[in-house]
This record gives structure tokens, sequence and C-alpha cells, in this order.
């Protein structure tokens, strides 16, 4: 049976020259995005005064972290080889279910949180389970939902409140307690860190175990790497997908309760347009948009990234009309790092 | 004669009113290899289809250890030791070649929320299994889009091997393959069968089948046509009985295979 | 409480019109001798007007716009259909759209003039009276509408700008919402020529809250100096007054349109005042207008345009405001 090694040996030795330790770091989808992180943040500590500043980073952080809660199952989702469109205007969606039942309802404020939640989780199953039973692309399946959703935020909350937005919030019984676990502030090497860092920190890390230390996280990238082989192998493919679209609808609440209780206010537009946010975050993370390759920390990487340049920007003094343009400049260079770093991994193909 | 590990009686399968399969009939016993042959579109891969639970059979009987069953879906066959590995591998090219190995079958420690994979178990498993076959990897944590086509080709079937297949189904492994590598999986297919495994070779190379099989089903137009034991048929008849006598072409081309 | 009130804005909107045509003098299309049947003076049939405005869906703003036309609407017993993209394209083609189902008449608010030309000119040339609402002050006698009812940006501008160097504003921002939007621009830079110090325009995303919010507040921490921040949107005040807290900035907050929690803050101190361009009458205006042009030939407006504000909301009368806001109709 040693035969084998006659064959399998010579061109397994040629093959490990270029595993080297730079080929190893840089086939962590995430490294890309650390470094480019890193040098927008020296970047803008050194030109600007206020940006490295502790009222500074605070700021930037708190910009980066309702965008990087929900880059990160986005970002699961896109290894898992899906998208959802539907994940910019569930944040909004969220928002408004909790504040009409709260402001219009008198429901009390815990309850309606967790109908909230129960009603942003079942339109992540019901993404999850179109996608999978119908096998139309999830690009389409959630567009359909985006616009249900976007629909439904402006007609039912117009029909039920009259008006287009939740006011009065902040006079809601238990406003602040809710408010105190998710909106307050915590002070840090005299950094005023806002409350939705740590939720996000608290998503990475949860993210990153469940992908890199658990049988799910498995199935995750082989989901998206090769469906069939998965289904073959005994992965539950269908399960994997429908779970990963009701965590990012759950992250999609959680972020859309954020917003409410930090700023007592939510808009029936809120939210839209965030969806390509997320996954150009998630894509400068280092997750490929064909699926089977992604990380937790390079999603939030990304959306630090984005909160870094949202602000850096404004702290240089710029016009931040350049933003958006920014921002594709990054998504060009990720895809094409990405690319690049892909077909090494892949071999000489 | 022991009980066969699998027993097909009069098998057949219909999609609408297209006959797949019909009225096929084959054994697969412990330590022996049955050849499954046939053309394109001959019901090879109804058959395995079938065999490996990807699609339940709709006349007949299948028999696994002597015991009628209908397979479901995959994880029965698996269930039941019967492991496939398909022309595609059913390996994610960009995944470690360790969490290809153990994909779908993770080994994990702790338990409750805590419940996580035993990482340096498994790596260690797969170094030594594959070592175990021949192959030396350094680097378990490669993708396994970086190995050869026979080198993913052994992993897939040391994985089969590993998580205590009984029966090995093999879709077409010798397909993709030059000479060499061909060769190297014939081995694999012979050293899997002195373990005692029973093993379904699919392929349309009679030359391949020849090589090692004992029990040759040849398939065609959704028929069996032939079911025999090594001995009872020579390899220029396996081929005869392939191309039909009417397609000269690939006739002659195997022909000349064969007379290698 | 709500028909009453709808009878009071009846009244008032009569008197107004009674006022305008008054000063007007001369009515050279109203050949009708003042005998004619006192309540209907040409019967109509069923009139339908549409309304098409460049509003993003779920704009409050637009909201107040689209509930003034209605309430219009069903007081005149006509057919008001509220349509709007903040597309020009797509505005021009519900134009198109409405011209070609022979509307009675057309509200319509031009955001972008030039996007809108062709489409406004055809529906004129196809004899549809027009009104132009809330943008396009400039060109609305030359695309041949009858009048336009809005706020003109500059005076608005202008006066917010006075009003707050009268606060002792020297250094301000002024947040922009909605990215290419000429009348923002406009607002900001009457506000920065009425308030005679330096005003630096910054741009922010309505749809994600705490971007606006951290936009503004890294602004305020960039330069400690800025003691006044305009805002042109109710919601992002409400932002701007947490932001100014958050950096310790104790700038004077200003804004352009109402929501209730606005009015709060002015109750509260946090917002100084608000410049009211009273959506709720552009839009039921512009109804009034259409319908009395449809059942008596009437011009309003003299050849003026008829301004729907500014009105200041301060802390003395944002009491009396707040009731009206509540219901969504200020």
């Amino acid at each position: 049976m040693s035969d084998g090694a006659v064959v399998t040996r010579p061109t397994t030795d040629e093959r490990l020259t270029p595993t080297s330790w730079v080929t190893r770091l840089l086939r962590r989808p995430a490294v890309s995005a650390g470094i480019a992180a890193l040098v927008i943040f020296v970047f803008f500590s050194v030109t600007t005064q206020s940006f490295a500043s502790s009222a500074g980073i605070a700021t930037w952080l708190e910009s980066a972290a309702t965008i990087g809660i929900m880059a990160v199952p986005v970002g699961l989702l896109m290894t898992a080889g899906e998208f959802d469109l539907s994940a910019g205007v569930m944040v909004g969606f969220s928002g408004l279910v909790t504040g009409v039942l709260t402001t219009h309802y008198g429901v009390n404020v815990w309850l309606s949180m967790a109908l909230s939640a129960v009603a942003c989780l079942a339109v992540g199953v019901l993404n999850g389970m179109l996608v999978t039973r119908t096998r139309l692309p999830s690009f389409i399946v959630t567009l359909g939902t985006f616009f249900v959703l976007q629909g439904v935020n402006l007609a039912l909350l117009k029909a039920i409140i009259g008006q287009v937005s939740i006011q009065g919030m902040n006079r809601v019984p238990g406003f602040r307690d809710v408010q105190w676990l998710l909106a307050s502030r915590t002070s840090i090497f005299g950094m005023q860190v806002q409350a939705s860092v740590w939720w996000w920190v608290a998503v990475v890390a949860l993210g990153t175990w469940v992908l890199t230390r658990t049988r799910y996280g498995n199935w995750i990238y082989a989901v998206g790497g090769a469906f069939e082989s998965a289904r073959e192998v005994g992965v539950p493919v269908k399960r994997t997908k429908v779970a990963l679209f009701t965590a990012t609808a759950g992250c999609g609440w959680l972020v859309g309760q954020i917003s409410l209780f930090r700023f007592g206010t939510a808009q029936s537009s809120s939210g839209i347009g965030l969806e390509l946010i997320f996954i150009i975050c998630a894509v400068v993370g280092g997750c490929v948009m064909t699926g089977g390759v992604g990380s937790a920390i390079g999603p939030a990487l990304g959306a630090l990234i984005y909160g870094m340049a949202n602000l850096g920007i404004v702290y240089a003094g710029w016009d931040n009309n350049w933003l958006k343009a920014f921002l594709g400049v990054m998504l060009l260079l990720a895809v094409l790092l990405n690319n690049y770093i892909r077909e090494r991994a892949e071999g000489l193909r | 004669m022991t009980t066969p590990l699998i027993e097909a009686r009069s098998l057949g399968k219909r999609y609408g009113n297209v006959v797949a399969l019909s009225d096929v009939s084959t054994r697969v016993d412990a330590g022996a290899v049955t050849c499954i042959l046939g053309d394109n579109g001959a019901g090879k891969s109804t058959l395995i289809k079938i065999l490996a639970g990807a699609q339940s059979h709709d006349d007949g009987d299948l028999l696994v250890d002597g015991e009628p069953v209908r397979l479901e879906r995959p994880k029965d066959a698996l269930d039941r030791g019967i492991a496939t590995v398909y022309q595609n591998l059913a390996v994610v090219p960009m995944m470690p070649v360790w969490r290809n190995f153990f994909l779908g079958s993770e080994l994990t420690t702790g338990r409750g929320p805590l419940r996580r994979l035993a990482v340096k178990d498994m790596r260690a498993i797969t170094r030594s299994d594959l070592a175990s076959m021949g192959i030396d990897l350094r680097d378990v944590d490669q993708p396994i889009g970086t190995l050869s086509g026979g080198e993913r080709q052994c992993v897939a079937i040391a994985r089969a091997v590993h998580f205590g297949a009984k029966v090995l189904i093999l879709d077409e492994p010798t397909a993709a393959l030059g000479v060499k590598q061909s060769g190297v999986v014939l081995r694999y297919i012979a050293a899997a069968r002195d373990r005692g495994l029973g093993v379904v070779f699919i392929t349309h190379n009679p030359h391949h089948a020849s090589l090692v099989g004992d029990r040759f089903l040849v398939l065609r137009r959704g028929r069996s046509i032939a079911d025999r034991i090594k001995g009872d048929i020579t390899p220029a008849e396996l081929t005869a009985l392939m191309a039909g006598g009417s397609e000269l072409d690939d006739l002659s081309h195997e022909l000349g295979a064969t007379s290698l | 409480m709500r028909p009453q009130a709808r009878r009071l804005s009846v009244l008032g909107v009569v008197i107004a019109f009674a006022v305008a045509l008054l000063s007007a003098c001369s009515l050279p299309d109203d050949t009708t001798p003042s005998l004619a049947a006192p309540a209907q003076p040409r019967d109509v049939g069923n009139l339908t007007f549409a309304v098409i405005t460049h509003a993003s869906a779920g704009d409050e703003f637009w909201d107040r716009v689209q509930s003034g036309a209605r309430q219009a609407g069903s007081d005149y017993g006509v057919t008001v259909q509220y349509s709007s993209s903040p597309d020009p394209g797509q505005q021009s083609l519900l134009v198109d759209q409405a011209v070609a189902s022979h509307v009675d008449g057309l509200v319509v608010s031009l955001a972008n003039p030039d996007g809108l030309e062709t489409s406004v000119r055809a529906a004129v040339a196809a004899g549809i009276p027009v009104v132009t609402i809330n943008s396009g002050l400039d060109v609305w006698k030359k695309f041949g509408a009858i009048t336009h009812i809005g706020q003109s940006e500059s005076i608005a501008g202008k006066a917010a700008g006075e009003r707050l160097k009268a606060e002792g504003a020297t250094n301000a921002i002024c947040v922009i919402h909605e990215a290419g939007n000429v009348g923002l621009e406009q607002r900001c830079a009457a506000a920065a020529q009425g308030m005679g110090g330096r005003m630096r325009n910054v741009q922010v995303d309505v749809t994600n809250p705490t971007a606006v919010a951290s936009t503004i507040k890294a602004s305020l921490q960039h330069d400690p100096t800025i003691d006044a921040v305009l805002t042109l949107q109710g919601a992002v005040a409400v932002q701007a007054v947490q932001a100014a807290r958050e950096a310790y900035s104790r700038a004077t907050i200003a804004t352009f349109d109402l929501s209730t929690d606005v009015l709060k803050d002015i109750i509260a101190g946090r917002i100084s005042f608000a410049i009211d361009q009273q959506p709720y009458v552009q839009g039921y205006l512009g109804i009034t207008a259409l319908y009395l042009h449809a059942i008596n030939g009437n011009d309003i407006g003299g050849g003026e345009p008829i301004y729907s504000g500014p009105s200041f909301v301060t802390k003395d009368n944002a009491q009396q405001v707040l009731q009206y806001a509540a219901r969504g109709t200020r």
C-alpha cells in the first residue's frame, strides 16, 4: 500500500516551497483587511488632531459598531454562498416594530422587543426557507423581501400611527433600562465607549467561535465552497443556510434595537441602502462573493475601515461627499486582492 | 456463500414515463470488488444513486446485510456503512485537507454550548490515516484543491475507510486521471478490498475493471446485459458487451486500449 | 376634533384666497358674473389631480405634503393621485404617465428642474394646468405653470442665518441629509450669507442614524469652536442634539422642518428654533390652486409665487404647534 508514496511524495515536496509563512498568513482572508485598517488608522492619526484622541476613537468605533454587528452575519452568509439584501431594511423594521408597539399600543418595552425579535427571526427563517426550498438565487429572494419590508415599514407605519417616524420613544416606561443595556456608555481609558461596541465585539467573538471551532462553522464553509459535496457527505445544507439567514435577521434586530434606544427614534426609511454597505464590509474583509472563503473578524475589520473612513474624512475637514468614492475604491482593491489570494490558494491553475 | 453486503433484486427506477433502470440484479460481497460498467446513459449513475441513498428505487428489492431496505437519503446509506465517493469527490476545494476529511462527521469535545471541534485530534488523525495509505502531507492545513487529482481521490477513499465504511462506492474514480494516477487509485481499490470492504467500482473502462474486479455488471439502456463473476468473462468480452457491437468507433478505440 | 379643524382650515384657505384675489385687483379670466350659482360656478364632473413629487419613500416632510393634498382632495371632492420618486428621470416618467391618463391638473415639485423640463412643458402643451410646489421657484413661470407654492430657499435660509447670528453664532455647520438636492444646498448657502460668519456644509446619509449622529459629533470634535448646528430635517436635528451633548459642545441647534420630537426639544430648550415651511400648506394649496382653476378659471398668485413659509417655531409657540404635529399635519 505504501507504493503510493512513490508517486505522491515528489509532488508534495515541490509544493512545500511556496507554502512560506507569508503565504500562510495571506491565506487568512482577514489579513489584508487588517493591514488596510492599520494603514487608514495611522494615516488619519497622523494627519488630523482629533482622530486618535479618546473622544475621536470612541466616535468612529461607534460608527463602525452598528455596521460591524451586521457585517459579521452577512459575511458568514456570504461564506455560505448566499446574500441577504433585506439585511439593511431589517434594521429599520426591527426598530419600527418595537417603536410602534411601545409608543402606539403601550405594550411593555421588553415584551415589545421580544415580539420584534420574533417578527425579525420569522422573516429570516422565511428568507432561508425560500432560498433553500426554491433554490432560487438568494439575491432575487432577498431582493423581494427587501422591497416587501420597505413597503411594510412605510405603509403599515403610516396606517397605524399616521406618521413616518417613531416619536416620543424616550418617554416610554422602561426606556432607560433598555438604554442602559443597548446604548449606554462606559468610560475606558478616558474613552466614552458605546454599548454597541461591546455588542459588536461579542458578535465577532461568537462568529469566530462558531466558524472556526464548531461543526456548524465547518458546514458554513462547506455549503459555500461546494454545495453538492457538502450534501453528499451528510452536511445538513438547508438547515445550515436557514440558520444563517435567521442569524442575520437576529443581528438586524439587535442593531435596530440599539439604534432605536440610542436615538429614541426610527424612521420608515431607516436602514435602506445599508445592505450594500454590509456586503462591501464583508468583501473588504476577505469574504468571497461566490462563497467558501470568509471569516467573522474580516467583515468586522471591513466595518472598522468603513467607520474610520467615514469619520476620518470629517476629522480631516475634507468634503465627506467623497466617502462613497472611497468605499468604492476599497471594494475594488479588496476584490482584486481576494481574487489573487484565491488563485494562489487553489494552486497553479 | 455468505450473506452479501448489498444485494439488488430486479431493481427499477422511473422518472415519469422514462424508465431509467429496469430489472437489474447484482451483489456486493465483503472483500470483493463489484464493477459496474456501461456507456454513458446506461443507467450507472441511477444505480449508484439508489445504492447511495440519493434516490430510492421504484421496483424490486434492495437488501443490505440480507435485510430489505429503502434508502431515502444519503444519511440512510451512510448509517448502514455504505460510503460513496462521487466524481466530484465530495470535497470542498478551498477547505483545508483535515476539515474536508472530517466534513459532516466532525469530532467534537465538550458539551452544551461549549461543544467544539477537536481540532488537534482531527489534524493528527488525518495525517496518520493518509500516511497509512501512503500519502505524506506535511501540511494538512493546505486547501485540498492544491492536491493532485489522484491524491484527492485517495483522501476521499481514506475518509470513507476511516469512517467505517463496509461498502465503498466509487463513481468513475479513474475517469479524469492519467495512466499513472489511475494506477495509484486502482491500488487503493485493491487495498480497500484486502481490508475486507465491499467495493462498488463504477467505470466505463473495461481494462481498469478487469484489473481489480471480482464481479462485473454490465448495463445498457437501463438494463442488465451481464452479471458475471471473474473468470466467467474476458476483458474482450466485457468490451464487446459494453459497445454492443454497434458503435464501431468506440469499439475500435476500446479494443486499442485493451490490447496495450 | 378633526372635522372641525378641517372646516377651520378650509375657511382659512378661502380667506387667504379672497385676500389674494383682491390684492390681484383685476380678474381678467373671471368673466362669469357674480350672479352664478354660489357653490359650483361650473359643473366640472369628477376631477382628478396628480401630485408628483421628488420625495423618497418614508420622508416625513413629504408625508405632510401628501396629507395636505389628500385633505384638500376630500374637502373639494376631487380625486388626488399621489406618486413620487427621488430620481428625476423616474419622476418625469410619472409626469408623462399622468399626462397620458388625461388628469385634470398636475402638482409637481421641481427639485431637479432640468430633468423635468420636457415633461412639464409637455403637460402644459397638452392643456393640463400645472402648479409647482416646494422646489422650482426660479423656473415655474418659464415652464408655464399657473403658480408656485413653496418657500423661497433663499428667503428661508437667510432668515435662519440671521436668527442664528442674533443668537451669537459665528462658526456653524450646515448638515445636508440628501446628496444632490439643489434646494438643500441653496438653504445652506443662504443661511451662511444671512449669518455672515463661517459656515461649512456636512453631508450625512439619513438612512443610517448612527452615521448621522457620529458624523455631526466628529465635526464638533474636530472643531470645538463651532457654536451652531443648522440641520435641514427634523430627525437629523434630534440626533444633532444628542451628538452635541456627547461631544460636550454648547452649540446652538436650529433646524428646518418639524417633528414631534423636535417640538419637544424646542420646548425643553435643546433646540433653539425650527423653520417650518409648512409642507401641509404646499400640498393643500397645490390642489386648491388647481381646483379654483378648474371650477372658476382662477389663476391665483397674480403671476407671483405663493410663499408657504417660513414660519418660525420657538419656545413661545411650540406647545401649540405640537398638537398639529402629533397628528401629522405640521
